[in-house]
């Protein structure tokens, strides 16, 4: 055989397929050099080994230059695999929907978020409530002027089906009095302080209900945060301290609170409460609080008594608040109609992500 | 409440601004809901005395003839214009408060020399039904009124209702005054003559009213009140009417006790306070009649034996007894009343009046005397001649302020700040509470003040504390406790809730919140139960119930989402309540169009397999197991109808909207979903990364087509034996050599040991008794 020009059929071969078959033709079982080396056998020891020398010379050239061609080879096939395949990636990709939770759940998330890195427990309550825990056990009996704060809506229930609200044991509470959709969350507050023990912190995030004419600036369902803390020491200067920790978690460390007195018939003393807003340095009224009013506390043991359980509440001390959910939100985004967001429309809600 | 700067300051020589002012309100509770200045009037309007007033023939206005220091001629429509009164003229050259600027003008064909004004047109108050009205002599004729009616401000402040105290000028300044500034307390003091009193008084009902004073003056003459009362009373919200009453007004205003006035000479014997009987009427001063009943306490005048509706107590005077023009003898009653009784009839008359709003949030029972003589003492300054008797009646069955028990320790404690005790004491005492020592170490007896009716707890006292040393002055701390164990766990539900809302969320879903309304005709309409609970007070005919299912809201978002041509595919989800025989929670959702839509590629993802993989999605996200059951729910496609089984509980339904639904809707397509809430936890267990290698065999079963995939799954699963781990359907094929009505399903099925590798024997027994198990059932498989 003739090694130079096998070498250069080798540096020519134009394909894999090609070259492999070059590779048969000359080292395969019966290629040409396995051949030649076949008939070493036959020679003279002196002749042999210098026979040998050479071809074992000329198979590691030949494999030398298969590889050398193979590696060229498939060096050019991804390279030409890589200009074909070139995408234009500037192209959009597939539009997988994106999803998102209400502007409202999300403000919720990130005011039940700060209370829970203080360590407060979320827990939520009905929609449809009794009179006696909406209004009566939390001192505001019929009677009360207070109750005109507050337009309510009341509601019945279809004698055939009928409907049961549920108390904290999943006992009925329909014969405590009329029923209505609840006008503030804090009513849990009493269902809670039945169902358990102090000492305990709490948030309650819920809808409420005013019967109110909407407009750009009221409507008639709602959010509220309520949060209630109990134990045998709790201070109004423990409640000055979570809600200038909220401010902080709402605006960053210049956030504060800022305290004035008011009236509600749950709490005493009562507290109106702003926020300070550094961004816009400006004081948001957000809400009301003050230290649970020992009614509460007793109407909660006389509950529990009437169910078998000790009374729980006698000598505590807490403090409780609520808070406007959509206020917040309106401020933060200049939203001008808090209308808006139970209208659902898509082009506004999409543009609330967390 | 609105509250006439000059007035207060009456009270507070050393009131700061209004701006100042509106800090300290806001430090005491009170907030100022607006601060509204009260310009004095253009320098050319002056007071003016009617000297005649002439019809002219044919035409609606009259000719005035006025005194200015000189004499001029205007023309006025007013239908109370009359020789004789004083009224407000605005000349020539005037500018009005709303900016008309007066000239000399032609009126029915006579020069009118400006212009005569009502109380509107002098930015009073409402009322532009005639001219504001003075007494002739109330100034020298040609005087500007500005020199009378200077600049001043009125702060509208809200009242709380537990703080009755501050319906008054004097209430808000004496608990300004409570923070240091220096108080007049007003004494007023009649000169009063011995005068026999024409009437008596009986109480009937002394738990309805605790206290009734009446008493006597003589000699009084009907007319206009001051310049400087109408214009507070104005400022203040009320119409001046005549001196009589508006020196009730002026005086409630003032010191905060309601009073009502009556013609003495039509009171007979005096009154008498009782319940009304059932069905007993009354005219009230607005002119309508009342109906009224037992609940309900009366002021009735004495005619020998019997008694005649005279008034409906705390809330309105009787139209009878009214105070006339020609009233020259007044009898005066300033009572107490019972809060709830006034409230209750208050509301169920639906009459709310100054004298209501005040009583049914606690009046102060000891302020009858006082204010009874502020109103004697203005009716004397106002006009000569008024004779007041000496005496009064004053049946009084009220009982004094109780101490409350008040531990100065405990209000450190609550508010979590040390008040030195003689902080304490002082403030206490500053508010008018009288404070003493009690047996107890450390406790005090704190009585309140007569017109602090919201004082009666120990926490009540502190927040007075608390209140005027200021909130401001109140530390923050942080508490820590371990909560009792009771309360632990008790965030679980909230958490799945949350964790679902997310999962959704980032399936591409779109939360939205809906209005828990709906109406029969809505659930009728959409196939959802009818309501059980119903609004009493409904707001719109669409909100007459509560929902009770969520999936409608969806399907009217979409509505509104399609109408407003906003961008799809739509993937919509609710977590809500809805109200059938109990409140509880579900999840809903919706899918129309491609998932993922096609944009210059062809979209995919659309129908109901896409509605349930993405449910499938959500269930391995969660942990949990999903599938789905034929079964027709009324507002689905009976064709693509299930139930989901979610970690084998049912929960809900998936499927088509019902076309019906759909096209009363005018919707396409829709596939919807709704489960109730909880979802069933799953397992959560762990089992080993597998160590042995899975056995594979392919499966195909021939089955007649209404035979559902979930028949055959559960026959495989059932005789598989445990080693069967995993089990996927890889093709549904129908046609030849199938005949028609059948379909073939192939599966994939991988068999696994966990502690060894399975031999072909045991996974060819393990197959043949899946395969004799479908045949039982009469299913072939094909080979």
């Amino acid at each position: 055989m003739n090694l130079e020009a096998a070498l250069e059929e080798i540096g020519k071969a134009p394909t894999l397929e090609s070259l492999q078959g070059l590779k048969v033709q000359y080292l395969g079982k019966n290629g040409l050099l396995t051949q030649e080396m076949k008939t070493l056998g036959r020679l003279a020891p002196e002749e042999r080994r210098e026979k040998g020398r050479v071809l074992n010379e000329w198979k590691e050239a030949l494999e030398k230059a298969l590889e050398a061609r193979e590696a060229w080879l498939r060096e050019q096939a991804l390279q030409e695999r890589l200009l074909q395949e070139s995408l234009d990636v500037s192209l959009p990709g597939y539009a997988f929907p994106s999803g998102g939770l209400h502007i409202t759940s999300l403000i919720l998330q990130e005011l039940v978020g700060i209370f829970r890195k203080q360590g407060f427990s979320v827990v939520e309550g009905p929609e449809v409530e009794s009179e006696f825990f909406n209004f009566d056990a939390i001192n505001m009996p019929e009677w009360h002027p207070a109750r005109d704060m507050q337009d309510t809506f009341w509601v019945t229930f279809d004698p055939g089906p009928g409907f049961t609200i549920r108390g904290p044991f999943g006992e009925s509470v329909n014969s405590l009095g009329g029923a209505v959709l609840r006008t503030h969350t804090s009513g849990m507050q009493i269902r809670y302080m039945i169902q358990h023990t102090p000492p305990f912190r709490i948030v309650v995030p819920g809808r409420v209900f005013r019967y109110e004419q909407t407009d750009a600036s009221h409507e008639a369902m709602f959010h509220q945060l309520e949060g209630l803390v109990v134990g045998p020491d709790i201070t109004m200067a423990d409640l000055k301290g979570a809600i200038s920790e909220l401010a902080r978690g709402l605006f960053g460390e210049e956030g504060k609170a800022r305290f004035q007195p008011t009236y509600f018939p749950f709490v005493e003393p009562g507290v109106q409460f702003a926020m300070w807003w550094p961004e816009r340095q400006k004081w948001l009224e957000l809400g009301g609080a003050g230290m649970v009013h020992p009614y509460l506390f007793k109407a909660v043991d006389d509950y529990r008594e009437q169910q078998g359980l000790p009374r729980a509440y006698e000598g505590m001390t807490g403090w409780a608040f609520g808070m406007g959910v959509e206020r917040l939100a309106l401020l933060r985004y200049g939203i001008p109609d808090i209308r808006y967001f139970y209208q659902n429309r898509l082009s506004f809600l999409r543009q609330f992500r967390g | 409440m609105k509250i006439v700067y000059s007035w207060l300051k009456e009270f507070l020589p050393d009131a700061p601004g209004s701006a100042r002012l509106e800090e300290l309100l806001a430090g005491l509770g009170l907030e100022t809901e607006s601060i509204t200045g009260l310009t004095a009037p253009h320098s050319r309007i002056v007071f003016a005395r009617v000297l005649a007033a002439d019809n002219l023939e044919g035409k609606e206005v009259r000719r005035l003839v006025l005194d200015i220091g000189r004499e001029v001629q205007v023309v006025s429509g007013a239908p109370n214009a009359r020789a004789g009164m004083g009224v407000a003229l605005a000349l020539p050259g005037a500018v009005l408060p709303d900016g008309t600027e007066l000239g000399v003008r032609k009126i029915a064909g006579l020069e009118s020399y400006g212009m005569a004004l009502s109380a509107k047109e002098l930015g009073l108050g409402e009322y532009a039904g005639g001219l504001l009205e003075f007494a002739p002599e109330a100034l020298p004729p040609g005087t500007p009124l500005a020199e009378v009616w200077g600049p001043d401000e009125v702060i509208e402040i809200e009242i709380t209702p537990n703080r009755p105290d501050w319906l008054s000028v004097y209430g808000v300044a004496r608990d300004l005054a409570a923070l240091g500034l220096s108080l007049v307390r007003p004494h007023p003091k009649p000169k009063t003559t011995p005068l026999a009193l024409p009437f008596g008084v009986w109480i009937e009902d002394t738990e309805g009213c605790d206290r009734f004073t009446l008493s006597y003056a003589r000699g009084v003459r009907v007319g206009p009140s001051p310049l400087l009362v109408q214009r507070r009373l104005y400022a203040a919200g009320m119409r001046p009417i005549s001196n009589v009453v508006d020196a009730t007004n002026y005086a409630m205003l003032e010191l905060g006790n309601p009073m009502h006035a009556y013609d003495a000479a039509f009171i007979g014997e005096g009154l008498v306070v009782r319940r009304a009987r059932p069905g007993e009427k009354l005219v009230t001063l607005d002119g309508v009649e009342r109906t009224l009943d037992e609940r309900d306490l009366l002021i009735a005048v004495k005619e020998g034996s019997q008694t005649r509706p005279a008034g409906l107590a705390g809330v309105m005077g009787g139209a009878e007894d009214e105070i006339r023009e020609g009233t020259t003898e007044v009898a005066l009653e300033v009572a107490h009343f019972d809060p709830v009784r006034v409230r209750r009839t208050a509301k169920r008359q639906g009459l709310k009046t100054e004298a209501s709003y005040r009583f049914e949030r606690g009046v102060d029972p000891e302020g009858p005397p006082r204010a009874a003589d502020r109103f004697m003492e203005l009716l004397q300054s106002w006009s000569e001649g008024v004779e007041v008797a000496q005496e009064r009646l004053d049946l009084n069955h009220t009982r004094p302020p109780q101490p409350i028990s008040f531990r100065p320790s405990y209000a450190s404690r609550l508010v979590g700040m040390d008040y030195p005790e003689a902080t304490q004491r002082e403030v206490l005492e500053r508010l008018g509470c009288s404070v003493q020592p009690s047996v107890q170490s450390g406790v005090w007896e704190v009585t309140p003040p007569s017109h602090r009716v919201d004082l009666g707890l120990e926490e009540d006292l502190i927040e007075e504390i608390a209140r005027i040393v200021g909130y401001d002055q109140i530390p923050t701390t942080l508490p820590s406790f371990f909560p009792h164990p009771d309360n632990l766990g008790v965030d679980a539900p909230y958490e799945a809730t949350e964790r679902l809302k997310q999962v959704m969320a980032g399936l591409g879903f779109q939360e939205v919140l809906n209005y828990a309304w709906s109406s029969p005709q809505e659930c009728e309409l959409m196939r959802a139960p009818a309501p059980s609970v119903y609004m009493q007070n409904p707001q719109t005919p669409e909100r007459t119930a509560l929902r009770t299912a969520l999936y409608p809201g969806l399907l009217k978002n979409l509505q509104t989402a399609l109408a407003q041509g906003e961008e799809g595919p739509f993937l919509l989800f609710e977590v809500g309540n809805v109200f059938n025989q109990a409140e509880t929670p579900r999840l809903s959702a919706l899918l129309l169009g491609d998932a993922v839509p096609g944009l210059w590629q062809k979209g995919l993802g659309g129908g109901f397999f896409a509605l349930k993989g993405l449910l499938e999605a959500a269930a391995r996200n969660l942990g949990s197991r999903v599938r789905v059951e034929q079964e027709v729910a009324p507002y689905l496609h009976p064709g693509i109808s299930g139930a989901v089984y979610w970690n084998d509980q049912k929960a809900g339904h998936i499927g088509a909207l019902h076309p019906a639904i759909a096209a009363a809707l005018e919707l396409p397509t829709v596939f919807l979903l709704e489960l109730a809430l909880p979802l069933r936890k799953g397992p959560g267990t762990f089992t080993d990364i597998a160590k042995y290698p899975a056995s594979m065999r392919d499966l195909a079963v021939v089955a007649p087509e209404r035979t559902p995939y979930a028949e055959i799954e559960r026959i495989i699963r059932s005789s598989a034996g445990e080693r069967l781990e995993k089990l996927e359907i890889f093709d549904v094929y129908r046609g030849k050599p199938l005949r028609e009505g059948e379909k073939s399903l192939a599966f994939h099925l991988t068999f696994r040991h966990p502690e060894r590798t399975l031999t072909d024997l045991e996974t060819d027994a393990f197959m043949q008794s899946i395969i004799t198990a479908l045949e039982q059932q009469g299913f072939a498989i094909r080979r």
